[in-house]
């Protein structure tokens, strides 16, 4: 493949209707040369969409789409030389893989000898070449998928456009081929945005995140930052899971403390005063053996708890928080979980983050 | 297939039904052997002469040939237009379309000996009586309905989502009509094609209104025999005709089981 770099890509205030439904509300994006971005959010949040507005099949109701620039809002789909990776893959049943693949060429009427060279080179490249003589049916998923992700390529796009491509594999599958199509991106050095509603995937493949519920661009970061210091309860809650601890805060030394109850929770990070809702991933909480200390200390008694394979999960009765979520790994509960047992938890006052409640209800227009 | 096995009534009746359909159709094939020269059942033996007659008569052969030409010419025209309008309505799709298809299925629906006076007033005015091409013409548009019902049919187990993946991928809409559309449904064009050829090959009735010295298919020489003299090689055309049909049937049947298979 060649070193031309990706294109840049960006949303200006794009919003799409559906009569008075709204799709997609007022979302502004900006998509650097090079970079993976995943769009990420639930069924009917307006992924595909967007998706579909990027390559030109769905028209936005307000706002542009640029390219490097360009306003390419108006261009159809047929004239943008997007790669595409359709939901379900979308090969054509009666071609076999190298026609399938050589189909962006002979549209672009290249010449026998240099198709059938990017034909098998692409095919090479996602490591398929021995099956370009069969039909699509007679390749199992995840070939069928490689043989989109090959189509898509061969014709050098300089931007990728992915349909939640994962989502039919089986779990196993999914994860050799998020391998795959992360190592393809490192070496085509292309612009990929994929669409997915499997954070996991999300996680390990992108450079930048782009969360979506009800039509709303909820928040856009690289992986980290939106798991560490998520905007909002929603984003906490779908990416990773989270507990929820609301009260009362007033700032204090290291940042605030939240009053609830009699419970108070320290916390860092700015000052801040008024009803605040905090964020505390399972993951980052422990059980106190004997005698040790935390920053935040609370009692409770375990009321569940289940083993899920990394570790456990426990969930533990506290009179003053409520139902607080703890995942530990095995190595790292001092005692046998049993119902009923009296547990102290601890966590550092780093460990919380305040997240802002979801701009209140649905779109107007409905949301079921 | 699981389900019950249907009872001795439900049998009897289903050959029963069989027989009655098929027996005129068996009939025909030794009366076309007879060796008397008159319609009869053979005597006392099997005799080939009335094929012969057929195919040496010029009068017989080019009835054939002119069926065979009018079937040809106006099954291109049906499935063209057939073809179009069924693609066009699947590409519109919206409820103005569904009528336009209801439309396209009138030749079927109305009588046939009501199309044919439409016809024959319509066709006086514009010259096209008793013409090869007022034919064609007639036959071909009677025999739309059927390429739009097989091609619609193919159309709807189309997925939409392979002309998307055409166009994004640089496709123009004659490329993707030529390279991904068409194969897909080539199946239903085909099945389109055959019925739309039967129908002509054994049209009697728009014949008999719009043709008068100059075009005489099959059908329309066998019926002129059977009011003129009783010959014998008219069973024998009777076969042909049925033997022609039963055929293209076959082809059809043959190409569906390989589409599924
Ligand atoms: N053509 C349309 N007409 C009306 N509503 C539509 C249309 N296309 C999509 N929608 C609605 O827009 C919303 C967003 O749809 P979209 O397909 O973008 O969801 P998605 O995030 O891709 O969901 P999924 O994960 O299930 O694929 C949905 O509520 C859907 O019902
Ligand atoms: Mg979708």
């Amino acid at each position: 493949m060649s070193a031309v770099a990706g294109h840049a890509l960006s949303l200006q205030r794009v919003s799409k209707r559906y009569g008075d439904f709204v799709a997609v509300q007022d979302a502004s994006l900006e998509v650097a040369s090079g970079q993976f971005l995943t769009l990420l959010g639930p069924s009917g949040s307006g992924k595909t969409t967007i998706l579909m507005m990027i390559a030109g099949f769905v028209e936005p109701t307000e706002g542009r789409v640029l390219l490097d620039g360009r306003d390419i809002t108006a261009l159809p789909p047929e004239r943008r030389d997007f790669g595409m990776v359709f939901q379900g893959y979308a090969l054509f049943p009666h071609m076999t893989v190298a026609e399938n693949v050589a189909f962006p060429l002979r549209v672009r009427k290249l010449g026998r000898a240099e198709r059938d060279a990017k034909v098998r080179a692409a095919l090479d490249l996602v490591q398929l070449d021995r099956f370009a003589e069969r039909k699509p049916s007679q390749l199992s998923g995840g070939q069928q998928q490689r043989v989109a992700l090959a189509r898509a390529l061969v014709f050098d796009p300089a931007l990728l456009l992915l349909d939640e491509p994962l989502s039919a594999l089986d779990k196993k599958l999914r994860a050799e081929l998020q391998e795959e199509l992360k190592a393809l991106h490192r070496r085509v050095g292309r612009t990929f945005i994929n669409v997915t509603h499997d954070q996991e995937e999300a996680l390990s493949l992108s450079d930048e995140i782009a969360i979506l519920n009800h039509g709303h661009l909820i928040q856009v970061g690289a992986p980290e930052t939106l798991y560490e210091r998520p905007a909002t309860r929603f984003v906490a809650d779908f990416l990773g899971k989270s507990n929820f601890i609301e009260g009362e805060a007033e700032a204090d030394a290291g940042g605030f403390v939240l009053r609830r109850g009699a419970a108070r929770v320290v916390a860092s990070g700015a000052p801040r005063a008024g009803r605040t809702l905090l964020s505390l991933r399972p993951e980052k909480i422990a059980l106190l053996p004997e005698g040790a200390t935390e920053d935040n200390v609370v009692e409770g008694r375990i009321a569940s708890w289940s083993y899920v394979g990394t570790g456990y999960a426990l969930t533990v009765m506290t009179p003053d928080l409520g139902n607080i979520r703890v995942h530990l790994p095995a190595w790292r509960i001092p005692v046998s979980p049993a119902e009923g047992l009296p547990v102290r938890l601890g966590w550092a006052r780093d460990a919380a983050v305040a997240v802002a409640e979801d701009p209140g209800s649905p779109v107007p227009g409905g949301v079921a | 297939m699981g389900g019950h096995r249907p009872g001795w009534l439900n049998g009897t009746l289903a050959w029963a039904t069989v027989i009655y359909l098929i027996l005129p159709i068996t009939i025909i094939l030794p009366v076309s052997l007879t060796d008397q020269r008159f319609l009869s059942l053979p005597y006392e033996r099997l005799s080939a002469q009335h094929y012969v007659t057929l195919l040496t008569t010029p009068a017989w052969t080019n009835a054939i040939l002119q069926s065979a030409w009018i079937a040809t010419a106006s099954t291109l025209l049906a499935v063209v237009l057939g073809t179009l309008c069924a693609i066009g309505c699947w590409r519109l799709s919206r409820r103005s379309t569904d009528l336009v298809r209801a439309l396209m299925l009138l030749p079927i629906i109305i009588p046939t000996i009501t199309y044919a006076v439409g016809l024959y007033r319509y066709f006086a005015r514009l010259g096209l009586l008793d013409s090869f091409t007022g034919v064609v013409i007639a036959h071909g548009v009677t025999g739309i309905p059927y390429v739009v019902i097989t091609v619609s049919t193919a159309l709807a187990a189309f997925d939409p989502r392979l002309e998307s993946a055409a166009r994004g991928m640089g496709a123009s809409l004659g490329q993707t009509l030529r390279w991904v559309i068409l194969p897909r449904i080539m199946p239903g064009i085909v099945s389109g094609a055959i019925f739309a050829f039967i129908h002509s090959w054994d049209e009697l009735v728009v014949v008999l209104f719009i043709a008068s010295r100059r075009v005489f298919t099959l059908p329309r020489k066998i019926w002129d025999g059977i009011n003129e003299n009783l010959d014998p090689a008219m069973a024998a055309v009777a076969v042909l005709l049925v033997g022609m049909t039963v055929l293209l049937l076959l082809m059809d049947l043959a190409l569906r089981r390989r589409r599924t298979g």
